[in-house]
């Protein structure tokens, strides 16, 4: 929308009542209205910047986002593999925090952070706060929340939390309540980033106009407490983000953050334990990791000590921890915090550990344990909410089961009660969100989630200066307090104000700028550089089909259906490996039966198919998200779209017709924008060994298998190949196999000869890293030297007798050959030198103890 | 009793190992009535570290990792140490049921007895546990009475079994087919007891093994064994031993204790690499003099 359609929308004051037309608050406070029904002076400037956009700009700017969000696919996205898909949608309106009661819910926050780390301090140190009595050991020791491992492993002079989350919503008097504490993996501030840049690109006038606190500082402030941590002060520590991988959930959240924090984003088995030290395996060989950002359950870190059914941990962690040679982010131990018991003691824990009254108190609850608490439960079971110590069970609001759950649940009590705590729930206060359907604001409870971490300058204090920072913004969402996120069909960006303009940041990729050190080069994790070179032999091969697919439906469709006579069908049938047809088929049913084979390649079970390729594109590009440009990524996410889709040879075609074009654009971005480092070789590499090795077997299947000979299957060569008004600008319309071979295979001024390619390969494969040791060219050199030299050293002349000559024809296949072994050999000498090869480690077998 | 302690654990594999990290718990406690010499420890290949460290249970711990290609592991621990008596168990005139009163605060033992109450990797409390149990506690009767009628009915009514079971069978598989070794008895005489509500912990270390009358003793027959503590008001942790029907004595050695066996495990580890493993375990328990 541009600026004249804004002066034509109707007065603010008019779209302003629309806007707030029938909004009431639901019983108890509201965040919008204050309890005389009027606007709370804070959203007035907002809402009148917000009212300007005009109901249909509202409704367009809603749009955007979710267009924006849809794109940047990480909230978004159907293809996360195994994870699950979020389909919210990011409200247009944030949710306001005033700039007078920030301070306090600051204050309230940072002080949680402070509790917790003061608490997690003593339950793997001195124990205090069991031996007086004030949380019941018999609850807190329940399996899976204190982890025996830990117990005296950490520094007891420094503090243990790095970061924290913290579920909250507003009661119904509009005090801010503590719903749940988030140690472990806090999903959210990757989203709450997120939403921030979408809304302010979708609405830059509200955006730019509001006296808003920004994300950026707090975000560079966690890298510098990170870098921080690093044991003995390393000078340029190596940070990393560990992911439990992309089938995990979150897993797109974790690349957006690795990337926008700058650190290598690692998998388990990019990580290896030897001496005592993390190591990430990267192109160049073993690199020491200094600080471990965890964004992985507790239980699953460290098969050795923890979980032993563990495949996404790494041996020997908590082992490198205790030692002190590296620091994890929060430490392996930390999920005790979310245990429940801790709901009812954390006013008394406050007093006890940090010497001040707690400031955001949770519900009101208690341990069923406790002397007489089984009576009291019992006696209000139907209006109460029930969580159960199991780790990862849900919270139970009795008041939704049925007379039979009701029944169950109070048996699962009366047995154990002892692994129950009681709450009366709280009513979230309602804020505003705005309804596109009806263009207006209606009331709806909202959950919020905001983060803390270590404040840099205090991260390596003594114990009395620790303290926590803000992040001034979060991720609201609308649902009752303890519905999680991640089901909610409505999410708000958090605007913390402040009272006066607060700096401009018009991108927030810019405020990070100083942490922004370049790390491309050997310290590659080899994985990635598996991942890229895959990536590029998959998009390759892709291409190459969906050619040749073309190619195949464009002629079908010209032909007439009883008589299909276009002999270059069977050789572009054997081109894309599928069943010849028998001899016998004929007119239609012989028309059928190629439709049939066409098409078939866009099931998903067809094992080189169009659907295959594309998933094994996405799969690959999704361990790298991190390394590829936004634009790249948007246009990747599209390729394949509708593939599953085609079941008609028209369709069909306009599918490999769109394709062609997206790789295109794809690794075209790639070249534009990503860093030529290893890892973006070792793409190209990919690339041009399969391009070559497709133009190959095509001019095989063209020029020596005699059957397909002649003109037709020559053109579809120069077709599939994107090579004919070449051929065309320098030889018109003669079509002869001499001229089609010095275009595909000699000329090396062509792109798309294997002449070019072959240049290009030596060119990448000599800027690869090499063990600097060895005075003599390494495997791959070797091997694109041979095929290089093959081709220029071929004997033209043996060729000339093309296509009639069987010696010639000899000649060609020999040559052919030639060239395509060393090829094969490349790709596998390629992975033996620069991908590590790592077996998932296995537990050593265990004796049962006899007799 | 003074005793030569050898323990030898080897595997063999297929193929090559790049690496491995392990944890042994192959040190034998010191306590009031045993008290060890420092043990021999030898591991082949030599580890590249080696880190020594006591557990959250008190128990000896050596981390150590095999960071070089290797194709065996053999780990051997060898101990001399003296076992005496234990405290006898006192009578107390508590009814079972009180008995159960987890100890104060206050006391040195308060948080270990609370945490051996709760549900661990290989026990879970279960009702079937429960009654099972039961008709061993007979009402106004004591807590000793209870459990050294609940020790000698497991000891009469399962079978020692070896192969039926293996180190993942379930207790109530256990329990419903009255089959297994020493692990299994430990094991479900603890869920016994704290279905009903008591602390118990397992113990794993050895017994020594008299050979029948006129025999020579086999050196590296004997094998690892397990039993169980209770905590009763009286007595404290009072030692168990189902599968033998007996309260342990001089030939019973301790190495460790936990909640189970996943908790004091001899030796266990994670490795890059090696294929097939084939695993030896020796035991040897040589009685010097008494």
């Amino acid at each position: 929308m541009n600026q004249e359609t804004i002066t034509l929308t109707p007065m603010p004051s008019g779209v302003l009542s629309a806007l707030l037309a029938g909004y009431r608050s639901v019983g108890g406070f509201d965040s919008l209205l204050g309890d005389d029904g009027e606007l709370r002076p804070h959203w007035h400037a907002l809402l009148e910047n917000f009212a300007r956009l005009g109901l249909d700009g509202i409704s367009q700017r809603g749009l955007e986002a979710q267009r924006l969000l849809h794109e940047n696919g990480v909230t978004f996205n159907g293809r996360a593999l195994g994870s699950a898909a979020r389909s919210w949608r990011v409200d247009p309106l944030p949710l306001v925090i005033d700039s007078h009661e920030w301070p306090l819910l600051e204050a309230g926050l940072a002080q949680r952070a402070r509790l917790l780390d003061a608490l997690l301090r003593d339950l793997y140190g001195e124990q205090r706060t069991l031996r007086e009595g004030l949380i019941p050991a018999e609850a807190l020791f329940q399996q899976g929340w204190w982890l025996p491992p830990c117990q005296h492993s950490f520094d007891t002079e420094r503090a243990a939390l790095f970061s924290l989350g913290v579920d909250l919503v507003r009661d119904s008097e509009g005090r801010w309540r503590v719903i749940a504490d988030r140690v472990q993996s806090q999903a959210g501030s990757g989203y709450a980033l997120e939403n921030r840049i979408v809304l302010a690109r979708s609405m830059p006038n509200l955006y730019r106009d509001a006296p808003l606190r920004r994300l950026a500082g707090a975000l560079a402030d966690e890298h510098r407490a990170l870098v921080s941590l690093a044991p003995q002060h390393r000078e340029h520590p190596n940070v990393v983000l560990l992911t439990a991988g992309p089938g995990s959930d979150g897993y797109l959240e974790h690349a957006y953050l690795a990337s926008y924090l700058n650190l290598p984003l690692v998998e388990s088995l990019d990580l290896v334990v030897r001496d005592q030290r993390v190591w990430m395996r990267t192109l160049g060989g073993l690199k020491p990791v200094d600080v471990i950002l965890r964004r992985m359950s507790d239980v699953w870190c460290d098969p050795l000590e923890l979980r032993a059914d563990s495949v996404i941990g790494v041996a020997g962690l908590a082992q490198a921890a205790r030692a002190g040679n590296v620091r994890l982010a929060n430490p392996i131990g930390s999920c005790v915090l979310e245990h429940p018991v801790l709901e009812p003691y954390w006013q008394a824990l406050c007093e006890r550990l940090l010497g001040e009254p707690l400031l955001l108190e949770g519900p009101e609850g208690w341990w069923c344990g406790a002397p007489d608490a089984l009576e009291r439960t019992l006696d209000e079971l139907p209006g109460l909410i029930l969580r159960s110590f199991e780790p990862g069970a849900a919270p139970v609001h009795a008041a939704r089961l049925d007379a039979q759950g009701l029944a169950r649940l109070r048996q699962r009590i009366v047995a154990h009660p002892d692994e129950f705590v009681a709450q009366r729930p709280l009513a979230a206060a309602s804020g505003p969100v705005f309804d596109a359907e009806r263009q207006r604001l209606v009331p709806k409870p909202l959950s919020l989630r905001m983060f803390c971490s270590l404040d840099s300058s205090t991260a390596d204090g003594s114990l009395e200066e620790v303290a926590y920072r803000v992040m001034p913004g979060g991720l609201a969402w609308v649902g009752e307090p303890g519905h999680p996120s991640v089901n909610s069909e409505v999410v708000k960006d958090v605007w913390v104000l402040a009272d006066s303009p607060q700096p401009h940041v018009s991108q927030l990729r810019q405020a990070s700028e100083p942490l922004l050190v370049t790390r491309d080069g050997i310290d590659l994790p080899s994985r990635v550089a598996d991942s890229l070179f895959w990536l590029g032999r998959y998009g390759e091969r892709l291409d190459n089909r969906a050619r040749l697919l073309r190619e195949a439906l464009v002629r079908l469709l010209e032909q007439d259906q009883s008589s299909v006579a276009d002999p270059s069908l069977d050789g572009l049938l054997e081109a894309l490996e599928l069943e010849p047809l028998e001899a016998q088929a004929e007119g239609e049913q012989r028309f059928g039966l190629i439709r049939a084979r066409l098409l078939s390649l866009f099931s998903p079970d067809a094992p080189d198919g169009l659907t295959t390729l594309a998933r094994a594109v996405h799969r690959n590009s999704q361990a790298v998200r991190d390394h590829l440009g936004d634009d790249a990524w948007r246009v990747l996410n599209n390729v394949g779209e509708e593939f599953e889709r085609c079941t008609s040879a028209s369709v069909g075609r306009r599918a490999c017709e769109r394709t062609v074009p997206e790789l295109a654009a794809f690794f075209g971005l790639c070249n534009e924008t990503m860093p030529h480092h290893y890892g973006w070789r070792l793409m190209d590499i990919g690339r041009f060994i399969e391009r070559c090795q497709n133009t190959l077997a095509l001019l095989r299947l063209a020029l020596v298998d005699t059957e397909h000979n002649g003109a037709a299957a020559w053109e579809m060569v120069l077709a599939t190949t994107d090579n004919f008004t070449a051929y065309r600008r320098r030889y018109r319309s003669e079509l002869h196999p001499s001229a089609i071979l010095d275009l595909l295979l000699f000329d090396e001024g062509n792109p798309r000869s294997v002449g070019y390619m072959l240049k290009r390969l030596r060119r990448q494969i000599d800027h690869l890293p090499q063990p600097s040791s060895a005075p003599y060219r390494s495997s791959e050199q070797r091997l694109v030297i041979r095929a290089s030299t093959t081709l220029q050293l071929a004997d033209v002349a043996a060729l000339a007798g093309l296509p009639h000559s069987p010696s010639a024809r000899e000649a060609l296949s020999a040559l052919l050959d030639a060239l395509l072994d060393p090829l094969g050999e490349l790709s596998e000498a390629v992975s033996n030198s620069h991908f590590a090869h790592v077996e998932t480690p296995r537990q050593l077998l265990e004796m049962q103890v006899q007799p | 009793m003074i005793y030569q302690l050898r323990h030898t654990t080897r595997y063999d594999y297929a193929a090559t190992v790049t690496l491995c990290h392990s944890e042994a718990r192959m040190l034998p406690r010191a306590l009031p009535w045993q008290h060890c010499e420092p043990s021999e420890i030898s591991i082949v290949p030599t580890p590249a570290t080696r880190v020594q460290r006591e557990d959250p249970f008190g128990n000896q711990l050596l981390y150590f990792s095999l960071e070089e290609p290797h194709v065996a592991l053999e780990v051997s621990v060898a101990t001399r140490l003296e076992s005496g008596p234990r405290p006898a168990p006192v009578e107390d005139r508590l009814g079972w049921r009180e008995s159960r009163i987890l100890p104060p605060l206050s006391d040195p033992e308060a948080l270990a007895v609370r945490m051996m109450t709760l549900d661990s990797a290989f026990v879970r409390r279960s009702r079937a546990l429960a009654d099972y149990a039961r008709p061993s506690f007979r009402e106004g009767g004591s807590a000793l009475e209870g459990v050294l009628d609940l020790n000698r009915r497991v000891f009469e009514e399962f079978t020692y079994d070896p192969g039926f079971t293996t180190v993942a069978t379930p207790l109530d598989e256990v329990l419903r087919s009255r089959r297994g070794v020493c692990q299994d008895f430990a094991h479900l005489m603890i869920g016994c007891l704290r279905s009903l509500g008591f602390a118990a912990r397992y113990v794993s270390g050895y017994l020594e093994t008299v050979p029948p009358p006129g025999e020579p003793r086999l050196i590296g027959a004997d094998a690892s064994h397990a039993w169980l503590a209770v905590h009763l008001p009286g007595s404290g942790w009072l030692e168990l031993d189902p599968t033998n029907g007996s309260l342990p004595s001089e030939q019973h050695l301790i190495n460790a204790w936990g909640r189970d066996y996943a908790d004091v495990a001899p030796l266990k580890g994670v490795m890059s690499g090696g294929g097939e493993q084939r695993l030896t375990v020796a035991v040897d328990v040589e009685p010097l003099e008494s």
